[in-house]
């Protein structure tokens, strides 16, 4: 044993190890990805930033029914719903606090008519105090601008949903 | 006059396909056969397929089962039916028996008052499948489904009528279950093609 | 078995007791044991129609329903035996097939009978796969919202119509999968306690229309509460959402109101949060009104009624005071009064004749509990427009005439009664005084009585007519009978006369007497002693002072109101508006303010309604029920008693040390004692007043208070449309 330590002390066997590594991974292929130039591949499924999508006619599809608020596990839905003016069930006021959510998608799966999804889009950020809370209309305007890729990715994963 | 526990007289109503359909009143207990020659046989010379002995509420019986029985209570419910209001529905060989049972099932559908649920709800629900599959639009489970309907309304309900609707159902599929599934597979009558063939 | 109406039964293997003549369903949920159920109801009559409670009998071919079936000595029965099971999931999956999926917008999910039944009952996987019928809305009302497509017709709604309202209003038409539950003609469900079908109906079919898409069950709290509008105080709770009050659902009281609510007290609280509510104090300052904070409000009053004291006596102080304001606010509201030295202070606004007040029970009331009074064989009913005065002892009277007593009515008008009257005296061309004097007289004849000297004065010209003879031979054989005596009779001109002649026909007839009394809280009122000549207790006042009459009719220079719109809520109120106008300083305690009292105020107070204040009511049947509030105060408001209790230790006056309502509850208990409600005969009479309309003393169901006047679906009803409308400025009437 003594003999061994004093071999590997003296003849720095574990630091030739490690670069052997560093050596060895030198001339193998690299993996890294040169983001944002570049994007690891993304799957239809990825749970990112909400919308709130409408039907082909234009129809909001939120009915206010209140399942997403009351599956929530981080409580970060609040809603509140009225007779809108046609009579049918509309929400008054739909925030979802991004600093509450923790992107489970119990929301989309919860939502009876795919009104509230989760989008692929991660790539967002915040510039003013309060920017948190996804209003309606926000949401609203995010499926508008997205609605051809939320409508492909939701396509892509139905049948195993 | 009669037969031993059904005496006396009856009138049977005779409609379908006889000559000389009417009313008959004769002792109970005559033999199907004679009560049909009363009423002038099948008509066009044509064969006996089936026979709805008591009304609509009652089970059908096959030829086989029918020329073997007497018209009165023990008989009958031997042979699987029963007496029941003594108007003899007579079907001969061109009779396409999902039609029957279609137009009989959308009279308990029209007649249900609306009270119980399985009622109300079944007899809609049983007429509806039994459309589609005349339609020919019918799928294999349709068939199971449709006696489990049947099943589920009998003996549930406030009043006969719910039994009412469910036995024709029970019955016919029991009986004539190929010509059904000729219908889920081939979309049209298997009568029609008997027809067709001869 | 001790008893021969006691027998045993066997229940999946438990030996349950059971009475005879119950039907199985009875002795299960007695013994905690579900059995499933849809049409079935304890206070309506049995329909059997849905087919939910199947079980399994032994010895019977079929299974039979619960509800239904009538319990037998040692009868075995199964409810979740794999029979059971079977009748009852086949039976839910007919309801299912053509049922819409309306779950995420009907309001009912979250507290949905089928919703529920469903879970434990209802297959993974529909396998219908047919075109579900769809069935036409009606339009019932503002109150009752339909989507009759939802409809499993349990009939429930025809049966409360027929069995508890007295009229049937909706009925089946159509038969078989295309019967509709509907009015059959385009017609309104009017009924005062009509809002009931909502919780009745087990389905989303009829809803709540104004809270029609606010909420979901899971997301409110529920607080208890008690109603505020009527002597009967019918026990509620209160469903609120982020401290708002979204609806009122009834609180079970077999004793009070059994498992119902009036439209009154269901609908009431819209008006909490009227446009005219007051959102802070509000001060007059040299012609000027402008808000402020509420040190410079009460500092402002204190100093005004202290000066008013100083400079014309406490005498030109007075105050009137809502009854249905809470005990505690009419106790601090008489002490502090009392510690500015004034005796004039009265909630009794709607009266008018105070001869004999001395005479007055403690705690007025019916003197009997609501089950006694559905008890009665006999009832004499004097002055009472019953449906609309308290729906909810009109519907005790309705049972009582149902299982057969004899109901008779002395009133000034034909108002509708939903169930087979005895006799009607209708005093349009003469007057409730001389009906009941005639009732007297045929009284005193038949029982052989001689009327004292007072009362020989007021028999002198009575009529005795075959009706006061029929209506008095009830009440002598009946053994619990009562003179009623209603809301109209206590707004008489005569009503010390009436009161005379109720109290010597009912110890002619060996009756009780009994009072319905204004507001929800006059028995309270009475108790804590808003009263100028009884202090708080009961014992009388030292001084005498001015009655509500006399101050409306002649207010005094110090005013202090609070909780009513004098225009609206008190008797003779012609001028009354300018007369207030010509006071010194006139304090308003108020939830609302209206154009009307900036011409007379001098500081608006805001106040929480009843929905926002914790207190006590004593009810008509003398029992005092506590509550607190269930909604945040609006604004500034801030709950009666501390309003008062700052007052009062703003104007030095003692005993004003409270830090909570219970605190305040308590000394107010510890100063009374429980009273019998009785009426005897003083003598002292009003003059006699011919050619009265007696019909103008009625006060339609929605015009009682000021929350009530403004729920505005309660005022798109029937009854509603006789209200003015609030928002119209006061001289533009």
């Amino acid at each position: 044993m003594r003999i061994g330590y004093l071999y590997k002390t003296l003849f720095l066997s574990e630091l030739r190890a490690g670069l052997g590594v560093t050596w060895r991974n030198l001339f193998r292929p690299k993996f890294t990805i040169q983001y944002p130039e570049e994007k690891t591949p993304q799957s239809p499924r990825f749970r990112g930033l909400h919308a709130q999508r409408r039907y082909p006619n234009g129809e909001e599809r939120c009915i206010a029914c209140k399942l997403c608020e009351a599956v929530c596990p981080a409580l970060a839905i609040t809603i509140e719903s009225e007779v809108a003016a046609d009579g049918t069930r509309r929400t008054k006021r739909y925030d979802i606090d991004l600093f509450k959510c923790i992107f489970c998608g119990f929301c989309e799966e919860a939502c009876p008519v795919d009104a509230i999804v989760e989008t692929r889009i991660h790539e967002y950020h915040m510039e003013r105090r309060g920017e948190n809370i996804l209003t309606k209309d926000k949401l609203l305007a995010i499926g508008d601008k997205y609605e051809a890729m939320i409508a492909a990715d939701k396509a892509a994963d139905a049948e195993y949903r | 006059m009669g037969s031993e526990g059904s005496g006396g007289p009856v009138v049977f109503s005779v409609s379908g396909h006889v000559n000389r359909p009417g009313n008959f009143e004769v002792g109970l207990g005559i033999p199907f056969r004679d009560l049909l020659e009363l009423a002038g046989g099948v008509r066009d010379g044509r064969k006996l397929k089936a026979v709805i002995p008591g009304g609509s509420s009652v089970r059908v019986l096959p030829a086989e089962l029918i020329l073997e029985a007497n018209m009165d209570h023990k008989s009958l419910q031997e042979a699987g039916s029963s007496l029941g209001s003594a108007a003899v529905i007579v079907m001969d060989e061109t009779t396409d028996m999902v039609r029957v049972l279609e137009r009989i099932s959308r009279f308990y559908y029209s007649e249900s008052c609306g009270q119980c649920t399985p009622c109300r709800e079944g007899t809609g629900w049983m007429n509806r499948v039994i459309g589609r599959i005349l339609a020919g639009r019918g799928k294999p489970a349709d068939m199971d489904m449709l006696v489990d309907v049947a099943n589920k309304i009998e003996g549930h309900t406030i009043c006969a009528l719910g039994d009412a609707s469910a036995w024709p159902v029970q019955s016919f599929v029991h009986h004539y279950r190929h010509e059904f599934e000729h219908y889920i597979e081939h979309g049209c009558s298997i009568v029609s093609q008997q027809s067709a063939a001869a | 078995m001790s008893n021969d109406d006691q027998l045993e039964i066997e229940v999946n293997g438990v030996t349950l007791p059971a009475r005879k003549g119950q039907m199985l369903i009875e002795a299960t949920d007695a013994a905690g044991i579900y059995i499933p159920r849809f049409c079935y109801h304890e206070k309506l009559s049995i329909a059997a129609n849905c087919r939910m409670c199947l079980v399994e009998v032994e010895k019977a071919p079929k299974p039979l329903p619960a509800c239904a079936t009538p319990v037998m000595d040692g009868m075995k029965v199964f409810t979740a035996s794999a029979r059971a099971i079977s009748a009852q999931k086949a039976t839910m999956e007919f309801l299912l097939i053509n049922h819409p999926l309306d779950c995420p917008i009907c309001d009912q999910g979250g507290e949905c009978e089928l919703q529920d039944l469903a879970m434990g009952y209802g297959r993974g996987v529909s396998r219908y796969s047919e075109r579900k019928r769809v069935v036409r809305d009606k339009n019932l009302g503002p109150l009752i919202s339909t989507d009759m497509t939802r409809c499993i017709h349990c009939t429930r709604c025809v049966r409360f119509g027929q069995e508890i309202a007295g009229i049937q209003e909706l009925g089946t038409t159509g038969r078989g999968e295309h019967t509709q539950i509907g009015t059959y003609v385009e017609k309104s469900v009017d009924h005062e306690m009509s809002g009931n079908i909502i919780d009745l109906c087990p389905v989303g079919a009829l809803n709540n229309k104004p809270y029609r898409f606010s909420a979901r069950a899971w997301e409110m709290t529920q607080h208890a509460s008690v109603a505020a509008h009527d002597c009967v105080g019918s026990n509620m709770f209160a469903h609120v959402y982020n401290g708002i009050a979204k609806r009122i659902v009834p609180q079970p009281n077999e004793a009070i109101n059994e498992t119902w609510l009036s439209d009154r007290d269901r609908f009431s609280f819209e008006g909490i949060y009227a446009a005219d509510r007051l959102q802070s104090p509000r001060i007059r300052i040299d012609g000027e009104w402008r808000d402020c904070g509420w040190d410079e409000a009460l500092s402002a009053v204190a100093e005004g009624l202290k000066g008013i004291a100083a400079d014309h006596g406490p005498e030109q102080i007075s105050g009137l005071i809502s009854p249905s304001a809470t005990s505690e606010e009419h106790f601090l509201f008489a002490r502090l009064l009392r510690g500015l030295g004034s005796v004039n202070i009265d909630h009794r606004i709607r009266r008018v004749d105070f001869h004999g007040q001395e005479a007055d029970p403690v705690a007025p009331g019916l003197g009997m509990t609501l089950a006694d009074l559905e008890a009665q064989q006999a009832l004499l009913v004097v002055g009472s427009d019953l449906r609309q005065e308290v729906p909810i002892a009109a519907h005790r009277v309705r049972k009582a005439a149902v299982a057969g007593a004899d109901v008779f009515f002395v009133n000034p008008g034909n108002y509708e009664y939903l169930f087979p009257v005895a006799g009607y005296l209708d005093t349009t061309s003469s007057s409730i005084i001389d009906e009941l004097a005639g009732l007297v007289r045929a009284a005193f004849a038949r029982t052989e009585t001689r009327p004292d000297a007072n009362l020989a004065e007021v028999l002198a010209a009575a009529e005795v007519r075959p009706e006061h003879e029929a209506a008095v031979a009830k009440l002598i054989a009946a053994e619990r009978a009562t003179v009623l005596l209603g809301l109209i009779a206590g707004r008489h001109p005569g009503y010390s006369r009436i009161r005379m002649l109720a109290a010597a026909l009912a110890a002619a007839t060996g009756a009780q007497v009994g009072s319905l009394t204004e507001g929800a809280n006059s028995g309270g009122a009475a108790m804590a002693g808003t009263l100028p000549h009884r202090i708080c207790g009961g014992a009388a006042a030292e001084t005498t002072g001015l009655n509500a009459a006399e101050i409306i009719a002649a207010p005094t220079r110090g005013m202090v109101l609070m909780g009513i719109e004098p225009e609206l809520d008190c008797a003779n109120a012609e001028g009354l508006l300018e007369r207030l106008a010509d006071t010194l300083f006139c304090v308003v305690v108020t939830p609302f303010a209206t154009p009307a009292m900036e011409t007379y105020a001098s500081v608006l107070l805001p106040v929480g309604t009843f929905a926002e204040t914790a207190g006590s009511y004593l009810n008509a049947a003398g029992e005092q029920q506590e509550f607190s509030g269930f909604a945040t105060p609006v604004g500034a408001a801030r709950p009666g008693w501390k309003i008062l209790r700052v007052l009062g230790n703003l104007c030095a006056v003692d005993g004003f040390d409270y830090v909570s309502a219970a605190e305040v509850t308590q000394a107010l208990a510890a100063v009374c004692e429980d009273s019998e409600p009785s009426i005897e005969n003083t003598g002292q009479l009003a003059p006699a007043v011919a050619g009265f309309d007696e019909g103008g003393l009625r006060v339609p169901i929605y015009a009682v208070d000021a929350v009530v006047r403004r729920a505005r679906s309660l005022q798109l009803t029937k009854w509603g449309e006789s209200v003015p409308d609030i928002s119209k400025p006061a001289d533009a009437a």
